[in-house]
């Protein structure tokens, strides 16, 4: 396909290879050429930014893939093993089954059966159809869906080239289950290849369309090896529900699980987003509002994995400067790409200006830095050097950290490392609330329980250290840092261990027979004895200054938000324009609509209909948000006519009160609009008065 | 038939005899003029397809046996017959086109009456009680067949339900009936008994070990009557299904013989057998019918224990958090009154008077309750009030949420009852199908209290 300029100019048609190439390319993925630039023009896939995006999303998005494949593919095996073996010893001619519980985001699902079908039409022991619940409407479409879905099928696998188009294809009709007999007997006459029927979403099926089609396939398994596959979004029970017991008496039932989605995703975010490999990071707000999205509305993975690249799309289009949140070695040699312009845009970044701020003696420096490129030029290195080893070392601590917090009773941080990683992201962790409690938490540990946990922390650490740390100087830079503050640690925690667990308890010389004092002594005695420190045994003191350490060393010095706390330029690796992502991936028709009816230059972007007060009503406005606008200020019925008048006095202002008819023009531009805003679902018309309609929505 | 072929098939369909012999007399000689039609007729499990099928097939007779689950046309019904009798095999030789192409009863009879007059025709018809649905003249005309086309044919139709339930208002010519009866406690037995050989072909296939195949080998079927004699008396009360009781003896049996295979239990010692056995026979109970995996696995066993505990089910259902809230919601007002709606989800909603009439209409008898009568239904804005109203924190009215109901829809715990076309105008009614156990479950979950929100409780 040639690549086209831009989508604005028109639209291309592009003849010939249609729908042939597709369906090849849907059998043949491994064929199929990954082309994103394919709307885009040179001028813009020349940019280093976009390349620089290229480079990330494409290895982004291999790794989500890989992850995804290996979390399933025990459970495929397992399907694929009870394909294979499902009719190797059945006797008493049943149908067997596969449940397969998915969970409940059906749309994500469809990818992973795809997958299986592949998977099963790879190994050559058995043919494969796919089964929607929409077009499946009654028991004849299913059944010509299925039969047509192997026939077809097959074909296409085999003479891929020549003779498809000479190949008469059979009439819609025709395809029945002794077709379907007839054909597998010739195809297959060895009987070794096991026919798959995938249902994915079980629920969408109509319940008598499937009882009749199960107890249909159920009559042809003891000719053709037919298997069956449900995809149950709910639980099993949904199933017994559904069929009744002269249904599922002819099925051989065998439950295999999915991942949850959950599940699915912490794998994702912890292998991939939170992998020192990619420097491209979500800020707090984003990346709480990705998480969100997912856990409160759909439990959606692809939705979540599409609204990562949406932020990365954003984050690099704000300008070639971008491009150097790439590998550090990689990005030294795109400085020399960048224009005036860039630099420009580096030095407007917020936190570049406590930078030059720092300088404050050095007038010069100042000036160079904000006037001369090739300064600034020579100065970059060193400071993306400072950020990469910033977030590299955040990474690390953030693995010590959570081990630290996860296991805690109600765990106030969090469990999971996405969840201190947010928090830790968005905030000054050592202000929160939930981390003085979880430091309290900590401090009251026992003396085992708290060497232990410290040194899985350490072990965590260096685990993490050891795996993903390469030899660059970045990374032994880090894994320096990393290890002389553990040995500082390991000398604390070694006093901590030796420490003994008795109070050096100066006041209890004073032991006085309390049974002797009367009582007003007693109460003065107490009061002195609660103000007084209480005596710290050295395991307490030493606990102590281990945990400040800790907390001063590195949280505050390493687990800082990505904020203005953070190394300059740090802006470059950290999208946080929440409020763009929060517009373009959830949508809010409603608000949309309002919007663009009562303020239409918001979308138009018109000089006409500027406005300054949201209920300012102006006759240059299009009809709609004009009747829109007059019909906000009418109560539960409005009177048509009284609208009218309204209308036309918003309309034409100057005409003169006294004449009784309305131009018919006018008044069809007013039929017209109504109309509109009842196709829009805002009014609707009502039996309870005559001409009046209801409105709707309040 | 020969007599040889009538007692091969009564041996291999045991207590059958009497209507096995029946069956040959009505069309066991092929020269013979056939009855115009039979029906056969029996619960499920007592073998009159397989007997039929048998019987058919050993006969030197053109015949069709046809389920008409699968004629959704009834041209599927005339082509397939007719491609039967005139040996016509669809391939893709001829790009699988039938014999003729026939979409009405009169071409059927048409193309019938151009075979052959000199030989006889079976057609036999499983599921019969479908035809009812079929073409209204389909059911009169099969079974006057003979009648219409001067052949020596015969329609055999199977079905679940007596012969009373055909009756058309036109009336329906007088058919043989043969009825299948169920079978006895005795009688299944028997039957189980039979299976021995086969079951212990099963059970070997899947131990590996040797010595143990060998044990197996060695057990006489005694053992194994002892064994369907615990068995029956366990099950035959709930279940009387034969091919449910065949696959869950097969499966408790492989539990019975363990102990004897690794040599912990003798093989005479029935009530220590017994003792072994009672624990998973009373678990398989609670199973029956269920069908799901049999691979006898304690693994799987459990998942079978935990699947029936209601709890485990709503927990194997995990939902985003605001669609647990929409599905709440949803419940709430499906069983509340409308005009509750302001005293419980609004904060003052002023004071309540109590008249004599209002407070002896509210009084709770169970008839009454709106929790015992069944959803009803309500329209997306109430739905929506009422998930704002009960859901602490400010959340848009965003696409994200708006299609969480539409997802709802499609995982069946919401349903449209009318207006499915025209959610735009709102004037689309739903209703919520989950019960009040799922949903309190979901509230505890989420820390919310349902019983609180409902009237019925209150």
């Amino acid at each position: 396909m040639d690549p086209t300029l831009s989508v604005s100019k028109g639209v291309f048609v592009f003849n010939g290879a249609s729908e042939r190439s597709k369906q090849k390319g849907r059998r043949k993925s491994s064929k199929k050429v990954v082309d994103v630039s394919s709307l885009l023009g040179k001028e813009i896939t020349d940019q280093p930014y976009y390349q620089t995006y290229k480079k990330t999303w494409q290895s982004l998005k291999a790794d989500i893939e890989r992850i995804h494949e290996e979390h399933c593919t025990k459970t495929m095996t397992e399907i694929m093993e009870f394909i294979k073996s499902s009719y190797e010893n059945n006797m008493d001619n049943i149908l067997p089954t596969a449940a397969l519980l998915t969970g409940i985001n059906q749309p994500d699902h469809h990818q992973q059966f795809k997958t299986l079908s592949d998977h099963i039409q790879d190994e050559h022991f058995g043919a494969c159809t796919i089964l929607e619940g929409r077009d499946c409407p009654n028991l004849k479409a299913t059944i010509e869906a299925m039969v047509s879905g192997f026939i077809d099928g097959a074909d296409n696998d085999e003479d891929d080239d020549e003779d498809d188009h000479n190949k008469k294809s059979l009439r819609r009709g025709q395809y029945t289950m002794h077709v379907l007999e007839s054909w597998y007997k010739t195809e297959y006459p060895d009987g070794k290849k096991t026919l798959v029927v995938i249902l994915p979403g079980f629920e969408c099926f109509n319940i008598q369309n499937l009882q009749d089609f199960i107890l249909i396939m159920h009559s042809y398994c003891n000719r053709i090896p037919l298997v069956l596959v449900l995809g149950v979004a709910t639980a099993i029970s949904a199933l017994h529900s559904s069929l009744p017991y002269h249904v599922t008496s002819r099925m051989q039932l065998k439950i295999f699980q999915l991942e949850s989605a959950l599940t699915g995703l912490n794998n994702i975010i912890e292998e991939v987003l939170l992998s020192p490999y990619y420097k491209f990071h979500l800020s707090g707000k984003s990346f709480t509002f990705l998480t969100d999205t997912f856990l409160f509305y759909d439990f959606s993975i692809h939705g979540f994995v599409q609204g990562v690249k949406y932020c990365l799309m954003e984050h690099f289009h704000q300008g070639n400067a971008f491009s150097l949140c790439d590998d550090y070695f990689d990005s030294l040699e795109k400085i020399s790409k960048l224009s005036h312009e860039d630099f420009e845009m580096i030095r407007q970044l917020p936190s570049f200006r406590p930078y030059v701020e720092s300088f404050k003696d050095e007038p010069k420096e100042i000036i160079a830095l904000l006037t001369d490129d090739e300064h600034l030029k020579k100065t970059l290195p060193g400071l993306l050097k400072e950020c990469h080893i910033f977030l590299l070392l955040f990474r690390c601590f953030l693995e010590f950290f959570t081990v630290l917090v996860h296991d805690l009773p109600k765990a106030p941080v969090g469990r999971l490392r996405r969840e201190v990683y947010s928090r830790c992201v968005s905030s000054k962790i050592t202000e929160l609330a939930e981390f003085k409690e979880c430091w309290q938490m900590i401090g009251f540990l026992s003396k085992t329980e708290f060497v232990t946990k410290l040194q899985a922390a350490q072990d965590q650490t260096l685990k993490f250290c050891k795996e993903n740390l390469s030899d660059d100087s970045i990374s032994v830079e880090c894994k320096e840092v990393v290890n002389s503050k553990f040995e500082k640690m390991d000398e604390l925690l070694e006093r901590v261990i030796n420490a003994g667990m008795e109070a050096t308890s100066k006041s209890s010389q004073e032991q006085t027979d309390l049974s002797k004092l009367s009582r007003r002594e007693l109460k003065e005695k107490l009061l002195i004895m609660s103000k007084t420190e209480k005596p710290i045994s050295e395991f307490i003191k030493s606990l102590n200054e281990t945990l400040n350490y800790i907390k001063s060393e590195i949280i505050l010095k390493h687990l800082l938000p990505f904020k203005k706390e953070g190394p300059p330029l740090l802006e470059l690796f950290v999208f946080s324009d929440i409020n763009s992502i929060r517009s373009h991936i959830v949508g809010a028709p409603r608000a949309a609509l309002h919007t663009a009816l009562n303020d239409p230059h918001h979308y138009l972007q018109c000089s006409c209909c500027e406005i300054s007060a949201t209920d300012d009503l102006l006759s240059t406005m299009p009809d709609i948000c004009i009747a829109y606008k007059l019909h906000l200020e009418s109560g539960r019925l409005i009177n048509l006519y009284d609208w009218l008048q309204a209308f036309r006095y918003v309309v034409e202002p100057n005409h003169d009160d006294e004449s009784e008819d309305v131009d018919p023009q006018i008044q069809a531009r007013f039929t017209r609009a109504v109309a509109e805003l009842q196709f829009l679902g805002y009014i609707k018309s009502t039996k309870r008065k005559t001409d009046h309609v209801t409105r709707l929505t309040w | 038939m020969s007599i040889a072929n009538v007692l091969e098939i009564a041996r291999k369909y045991p207590c059958r005899e009497q209507i096995i012999t029946e069956l040959n007399d009505l069309i066991g000689s092929p020269s013979e003029p056939l009855p115009n039609a039979i029906y056969v007729y029996g619960h499920t499990g007592t073998g009159k397809t397989a007997i039929v099928t048998e019987f058919l097939q050993s006969l030197p007779i053109k015949s069709k046996i046809l389920s008409c689950i699968e004629c959704y046309t009834s041209k599927l019904l005339y082509e397939h017959v007719l491609n039967s009798f005139y040996s016509h095999t669809v391939s893709k030789s001829n790009n699988y086109t039938p014999f003729v192409k026939c979409e009405s009863m009169h071409g059927f009879i048409e193309s019938l009456r151009q075979l052959p007059a000199d030989s006889s025709y079976i057609i036999c018809l499983e599921d019969a009680e479908r035809l009812r649905d079929m073409d209204i003249n389909i059911l009169p005309t099969v079974l006057r067949l003979q009648e219409m086309t001067g052949l020596n044919i015969c329609t055999i139709l199977i079905s679940q339900l007596p012969f009373d339930k055909f009756y058309l208002k036109t009336g329906l010519v007088e058919v043989q009936t043969i009825f299948f009866p169920q079978y006895t406690k005795a009688e299944t037995q028997t039957i189980l008994g039979n299976d021995f050989v086969n079951v212990k072909k099963r059970l070997a296939s899947k131990l590996d070990n040797n010595e143990w195949s060998k044990i197996l080998d060695d057990l006489e079927s005694d053992f194994y009557d002892n064994y369907l004699n615990i068995f029956l008396n366990v099950f035959y009360r709930a279940c009387r299904d034969f091919p449910e009781l065949r696959s869950i003896s097969r499966d408790c049996f492989q539990v019975y013989v363990e102990p004897v295979l690794n040599g912990t239990i003798d093989r005479n010692d029935v009530s220590k057998l017994w003792r072994n056995i009672s624990k998973p026979l009373s678990a398989a109970l609670t199973a029956v019918y269920m069908r799901m995996d049999s691979a006898a696995e304690n693994q799987s066993n459990k998942a079978l224990e935990d699947n029936q505990s209601f709890k485990r089910i709503s927990q194997s259902v995990e939902l985003p958090y605001y669609a647990k809230y929409l599905l709440i919601a949803a419940y709430l007002a499906s069983h509340n009154a409308a005009n509750q709606d302001k005293r419980l989800f609004v904060k003052n909603h002023g004071k309540q008077k109590k008249r004599l009439q209002t407070v002896n209409a509210q009084a709770k008898v169970t008839e009454k309750m709106q929790t015992n009568l069944g959803p009803k239904s309500f329209t997306v804005d109430r739905l929506l009030a009422i998930f704002y109203a009960i859901l602490d924190e400010k959340v848009g009215l965003t696409c994200n949420l708006l299609s969480q109901i539409s997802s709802l829809v499609h995982l069946k715990f919401l349903s449209f009852v009318s207006g499915e076309g025209n959610l735009m105008e709102g004037s689309a009614r739903l209703q919520c199908t989950v019960g009040l156990d799922f949903v309190s479950h979901i509230g505890r979950i989420v820390g919310f209290n349902v019983m609180q929100y409902l009237c019925d409780f209150m």
